[in-house]
């Protein structure tokens, strides 16, 4: 694939082979059969045609490659000083050991209303979202330019990060959980309506078809036509939302908008290390809990009928027509009925008043407006330099995680992994990592290296492992063993297979991901500035704090116009790889 | 056999842009016998779909009297699917005029056409089911006409209504699948179901595309001889597109055939031999297009 590179144009070479002549000779090497003597030594004579394509990602590898020494300059990264950092993370965790758990109670409080501020977030985008997807699909659109609204609606929502929201709802409302809900609840209407029109637009038309020649009109048509065949991923989507969710849902606290978040911003400004610790792992103990119950939750509710067809299919009372109680149903109606019961318990608990929520609506449009006009002039130049810090930290921490993550999950791919030691060791680490929400990890490295961009950029990084190698290991072990087979047989060893059969068919999913990790990684390296590690958030979080909005706008939009450069240079990137 | 009518309407191209003068008679009477505007229940004049520069239907007249049970032969690509379409609304039309149980297809309003389309059914070639639905839910479907306001999941439905289901369910034999998923049942049953979904709907008029095309011979016949015995019960009128003529010459009234977009042939059944059927599948000039100049091989 690499067009560029050319052995016998380099400048140091003296050798008289690579004439015209000579190359010409080798070329008709191709047709007649192949004289060892000049194809081994002489020019290349079988090269991949030099295409347009192949040329234009050339290019933008080398952009990339560019991109991330000049993003590495910019932010001062030195090996001399990366190791110090580690002894400070190593001297800092020592203060930490062991952790303390001083008012179980308390923690645990904490750790369920965090628990029910992602959840109830999370229904609400959910419900924002289902009528926005119906609007912004291709298909169930009733013009143009509503689409384009409605689309424009979920990448902004998308694009501003949900800790800018949190900060400025809490602005508007005052702290308490209510901010913290609708801050989640808005930024979700970014995945979850875009997912949710993906799903829409691939939904078969014929059912939809059929259900407009019985006659009904178009809302009957959607709701009997296109939404039973979009729930299952809608439903897989929400509980995935969940998961992300609740890992924002534990920082909410260091913004006043609730949950376990505050605790942890006291101990560790008061200098209570092991208690932070204590907190630390109550917030892992709820995530990777979390993570296991939507495991179960999405097996129970979306794994497909075990092809039962002797079932009991008939009703189970032909004169009501019921349906009968199969182990399907019964799983299914007690976990709606606990997700709803969860849900007005979180209301009760949290007190959550529905009137103050009806006019939270208006707050956040006001505060909305008072967005409008932009500035952009407030900081000067500081916010250049900011912008590019922001940009710079993202695009480092993706080259960092691009490049680990490949034998990371490589090594925790069960079809690949040399033994089963590495394996266990290395999945176990990734899980981990995952769990570990990325602006805990800055908070703990802010404490560790100082302020600045290098804890951001550290923090970053190694949630891009995690993500990355997960979607490595995976990839990984679902390939065709087809190819691995072949070069088995003719003799290959581990390396071989790793570079000729496995590796190839993992790099389009790698390159995909790895670009929409840039594209989380920028968003995210906007907000790291709240626990000060770096970037553009800390002039956002200050012009907000001393309530110059306009500022706020300014960055905002910004920020917008970085996250939708990077989204269409990615999907450019992709149309281009697959 | 091109008939008279047919070959007229090719010699002058592209009038039926415009329906313009007296819009309720067409210029050149119908074949197959004379079947009055007042008895027909589908009736169309000059109709005409095209997409792009191809035309789908050129200048079709039919006429399908109440209870006649008419199916519609052609090849591939011959306009049968694009026709049934147009009759229901589906598809809009480009020139001439539809009218179905007195309504007029092409002008109707919106509120109108789906007023019309509660009296026709209409079974697709691919069941057109929401596979992860149960049979029962997919034949309620079928109500959603007649019922107001959307409707989610069986229980979302009246009592009566899911009796009524179910009980075409029976008809279709297919009442002990009723919460059996869709896309867990074979091919015919799914067609089955799809079946009782239409006559959720007490349709007066049903339009069949292709509906046994994705079927075995074995469930092709058993799923045929369901459809038109209940429409012969129901006393349904019935256009229906095949690819079979034993099944067509075994069952229709009477028999049309479609070619590029003309009607080609438009006979009563009774009579009719396989041999003179085969004709409509002959093609113009398998090298060109058009075939213009060059009349009809025999
Ligand atoms: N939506 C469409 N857009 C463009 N062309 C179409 C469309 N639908 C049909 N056509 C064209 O109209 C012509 C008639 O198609 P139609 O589907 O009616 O044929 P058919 O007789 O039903 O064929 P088959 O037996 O394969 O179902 C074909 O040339 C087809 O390509
Ligand atoms: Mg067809």
């Amino acid at each position: 694939m690499t067009a560029g590179s050319d052995p016998s144009s380099s400048p140091g070479s003296s050798s008289p082979d690579s004439s015209p002549a000579s190359r010409s000779a080798a070329s008709t090497g191709l047709l007649t059969p192949p004289e060892p003597e000049p194809a081994a030594s002489a020019g290349p004579a079988i090269r991949p045609p030099v295409t347009r394509n192949g040329v234009q990602l050339t290019l933008t590898a080398l952009f990339g490659v560019v991109a991330v020494v000049l993003s590495v300059w910019r932010l001062d990264l030195e090996p001399a000083e990366l190791t110090d950092a580690f002894g400070d993370l190593g001297r800092l965790l020592k203060r930490m050991w062991p952790p303390v758990f001083d008012d179980p109670g308390r923690i645990a409080e904490l750790a369920l209303e965090t628990l029910l501020i992602a959840l109830i977030g999370t229904v609400f985008a959910a419900v924002l979202s289902a009528p926005l997807a119906l609007l912004a699909a291709r298909n169930t659109a009733p013009n143009r330019a509503v689409q384009a609204v409605a689309r424009g609606i979920i990448t902004f929502c998308r694009a501003v990060p949900d800790l800018v929201f949190a900060v400025l709802f809490v602005r508007a409302m005052g702290i308490g959980v209510l901010p913290g809900i609708m801050a989640l609840a808005v930024h979700s209407v970014g995945m979850l309506g875009k997912l949710f029109a993906d799903a829409i637009e691939e939904s078969s038309p014929d059912p939809r078809e059929a259900v407009r020649s019985t006659g009904a009109g178009p809302l009957r048509e959607l709701v009997s036509g296109v939404l039973p065949q979009v729930v299952p991923s809608w439903i897989a989507t929400f509980i995935y939302r969940i998961d992300i969710n609740l890992r924002t849902s534990v920082v909410l606290g260091y913004v006043g908008a609730g949950g376990i978040g505050f605790a942890l911003k006291d101990s560790l400004s008061g200098l209570v290390y092991d208690k932070a610790l204590g907190l630390v792992t109550a917030i892992l103990v709820i995530i990777i809990a979390m993570e296991l119950l939507s495991v179960v939750l999405r097996r129970v509710l979306l794994s497909p009928p075990r092809g039962d067809r002797t079932g009991r299919t008939a009703p189970r009372d032909p004169v009501k027509v019921s349906a009968p109680w199969t182990n399907e149903r019964i799983t299914r109606a007690v976990s709606s009925t606990l997700l709803a019961a969860t849900f007005v318990y979180g209301f009760v608990l949290l007190k959550v008043d529905l009137r103050e929520l009806l006019t939270s609506i208006g707050d956040i449009f006001q505060v909305g407006t008072r967005l409008i006009p932009p500035n952009f002039t407030l900081a000067g130049w500081k916010l250049f330099g900011a912008v590019v810090e922001t940009v710079a930290i993202g695009v480092v921490a993706t080259a960092v995680g691009f490049v680990l993550s490949i034998p990371f999950g490589l090594l925790s791919a069960r079809t690949v992994s040399p033994n089963r030691v590495v394996y266990a060791v290395a999945r176990t680490l990734i899980v981990v990592i995952r769990a570990i929400p990325e602006l805990i990890l800055a908070v703990v490295f802010v404490v560790a290296f100082g302020l600045g961009p290098l804890a951001g950029a550290c923090a970053l990084a190694i949630a891009s492992i995690g993500f990355l190698g997960k979607l490595v290991a995976d990839a990984a072990e679902e390939i065709d063993l087809g190819p691995v087979e072949a070069v088995r047989a003719v003799g290959g060893g581990w390396w071989a297979q790793l570079f000729s059969a496995v590796l190839p068919q993992l790099v389009p999913a790698l390159i995909g991901n790895t670009l929409y990790m840039l594209d989380v990684n920028i968003r995210h390296s906007t907000i790291l500035g709240i626990v000060g590690a770096g970037g553009v958030g800390f002039l956002l979080f200050e012009s907000i704090r001393t309530v110059n909005y306009e500022f706020a706008g300014g960055i905002i939009l910004i920020v917008f116009v970085i996250v939708f450069a990077v989204e269409r240079l990615s999907g450019w990137i992709r149309s281009k790889v697959i | 056999m091109s008939t008279p009518d047919s070959s007229s309407t090719l010699s002058k191209p592209s009038t039926a842009s415009d329906p313009g003068g007296e819009p309720a008679a067409p210029p050149t009477g119908p074949a197959g016998g004379a079947i009055s505007a007042a008895e027909a229940v589908i009736s169309t004049a000059r109709l005409t779909k095209r997409f792009g520069t191809t035309a789908a239907l050129d200048e079709v007249d039919l006429r399908v009297r109440g209870g006649e049970l008419v199916v519609l032969l052609g090849l591939s690509g011959s306009g049968k699917s694009t026709l049934l379409r147009c009759l229901n609304g589906l598809q809009p039309i480009s020139g001439g005029e539809v009218s179905v149980l007195g309504q007029r297809v092409d002008t109707a309003s919106r509120g109108e056409l789906r007023a019309l389309r509660t009296q026709v059914g209409f079974v697709f070639q691919q069941f057109n089911l929401v596979g992860r639905l149960s049979c029962l839910e997919n034949v309620l479907t079928g109500a959603l006409g007649r019922v107001r306001g959307p409707r989610y999941g069986v229980l979302s439905y009246s009592r009566a209504l899911r009796r009524e289901a179910l009980a075409h369910l029976d008809r279709v034999g297919l009442a002990d699948r009723a919460f059996q998923r869709a896309d867990t049942l074979s091919g015919g049953q799914q067609q089955r179901v799809a079946i009782a979904r239409t006559l959720m709907q007490r349709p007066k008029v049903l339009l069949a595309d292709e509906p046994v095309a994705s079927l075995d011979p074995e469930n092709a016949g058993v799923v045929m001889d369901l459809m038109f015995q209940i429409c012969v019960e129901e006393g349904l009128t019935v256009l229906c597109t095949l690819h079979q003529i034993d099944l067509a010459l075994g069952w229709a009234k009477r028999i049309v055939g479609l070619r590029e977009g003309v009607k080609v042939l438009d006979r009563e059944a009774s009579g009719l031999t396989r041999a003179e059927v085969m004709e409509i599948y002959q093609r113009v000039e398998p090298g060109r297009p058009e075939g213009a100049g060059e009349g009809l091989p025999t």
